[in-house]
């Protein structure tokens, strides 16, 4: 499986440079200082539990916004049976097209509040 | 197993010696080096990571990866999961290496980039003393299987899957929500739900080979605009098909957004490997055979390990043919 057609994995590359990451540049580490289109924790913390179901990873595993599903051993079909579990469990309904955006927790979270936002507006 | 210090003296070692391919590694044998495949050939190699025990073997492997493969790999969750992703990136570099046969190329020194769509291809910018081959390649794991499709000059997509995958979702509400009409009403009309399972699991392979293939993303072709089914073929009494029936069946993707044109160029094979899987396979036909109905896939398939051991399995009972025409070499 390659990602699938996500420019926007070519940004989160560009900020490891020589292999390490600086943490000032990566603001998703630090919640308290986020721009107000973030989501709320309880909506990451749903998207976590359904990861971590779909994927059945044992208990102790850490599943966090910055969890990307490439890396917790989703594959392609598992990550549009999360993203269809996102769907039943909020209501929302997913074009293929924003489901490409999503590698990480954070960004499914994003998505969701985003659509459900455009949904009751 | 990433040690940075062992790591800036392997480096050091390899880039005085990249040509040489006894020197490449401080242990490993030579890779046996392949014929490219043939215009009408597909070779496709896999590594059962089951059988690939040696702790100080995977060790080698990890030194085979860019820095920027290593520390993906570093940030994996799962030993089952993150050996299965260590193998692909080895399958993978040394697969390509060894179809260099004018010069040895060192598996490490390999670059790889993106399309703009994020398909994966070779970078030979760096280091191209050599005249690149037109090599396209495509990789699929699971946990249990990791598998490369090389082709020459015609683009590829491979996918597999365990045979025994289950979905967390039903079944027809997935393909309701995902597959096309057609393709939905197949599986409805499929009433034991053990070979709808596996008909979904088929189809789903099949589909996903497909994109990969044509290597621009779900958004150039989401799944439900476009329908794979089987077709029987009247065989034409020329070419000679491993299939257990007496009819062969063509695999054929049918789209509703598009005509004919991107459609009609693509050649299918779907097969029970190694009795865990089903593999996918889909390749461009050469324009010279778009129009040609009939032409089997020319597929050799090996099982490797790689610097210890290959082993060429096409035509035995570790790959077994379910549709699509195919011609084992």
């Amino acid at each position: 499986m390659f990602e699938q057609g996500r420019i926007s994995s070519v940004n989160s590359v560009s900020l490891s440079i020589n292999g390490k990451s600086f943490p000032s540049l990566r603001m998703r580490s630090a919640p308290r200082f986020r721009v107000s289109c973030a989501a709320k924790p309880e909506t990451v913390d749903k998207v976590c539990q359904i990861v971590k179901k779909q994927l059945a990873l044992p208990a102790d595993t850490t599943v966090t916004g910055e969890s990307k599903f490439a890396a917790l051993g989703a594959d392609s079909l598992d990550t549009v049976e999360i993203v269809m579990g996102l769907e039943e469990e909020f209501g929302i309904s997913v074009e293929e097209e924003s489901a490409q955006t999503i590698s990480t927790v954070q960004d499914a979270a994003d998505l969701i509040e985003k659509l459900i936002e455009t949904k009751s507006a | 197993m990433f040690s940075f210090v062992s790591k800036r003296l392997s480096l050091m070692m390899m880039t005085k010696v990249c040509c040489f391919q006894r020197n490449f590694s401080s242990a490993l044998p030579p890779l046996v080096p392949v014929k490219l495949p043939s215009k009408m050939e597909t070779h496709f190699w896999y590594v059962l990571p089951d059988e690939v025990k040696s702790e100080s073997l995977l060790s080698q492997y990890s030194e085979l990866l860019s820095p920027r493969e290593k520390k993906n790999l570093y940030h994996m969750q799962g030993d089952q999961f993150k050996k299965s992703a260590l193998l692909a990136r080895v399958l993978v570099r040394t697969t390509i290496a060894r179809y260099q046969t004018n010069c040895q190329v060192n598996p490490r020194s390999l670059k790889f980039k993106k399309t703009i769509y994020g398909k994966p291809e070779v970078d030979w910018e760096n280091g191209d003393k050599w005249c690149p081959p037109p090599l396209h390649f495509n990789i699929s794991h699971t946990s249990s299987l990791v598998a490369c499709g090389v082709t020459v000059n015609v683009p590829i997509g491979i996918d597999v899957e365990e045979k025994q995958r289950r979905l967390k979702n039903k079944i027809l509400a997935f393909a309701k929500r995902y597959f096309s009409p057609d393709e939905v009403k197949l599986l409805t009309a499929i009433s034991d739900p053990e070979i709808q399972r596996q008909e979904f699991i088929k189809l789903w392979t099949l589909k996903e080979a497909y994109v990969k293939a044509v290597g621009r993303g779900f958004s150039a072709a989401p799944f439900n605009t476009f329908t794979i089914r089987a077709r029987v073929v009247k065989m034409g009494g020329f070419h000679h098909f491993d299939t257990q029936h007496s009819e062969a069946s063509e695999i054929v993707v049918e789209s509703s957004d598009d005509p004919e044109n991107l459609t009609r160029n693509w050649q299918f094979a779907l097969l029970d490997l190694a009795g865990s899987h089903y593999a996918a396979i889909c390749i461009e036909k050469e324009n010279s055979a778009g129009g040609e109905a009939g032409v089997p896939m020319r597929l050799t398939v090996w099982k490797t390990i790689p610097f210890v051991e290959d082993e060429r399995v096409s035509g035995t009972g570790a790959v077994v043919p379910i549709s699509g025409l195919i011609k084992q070499l």
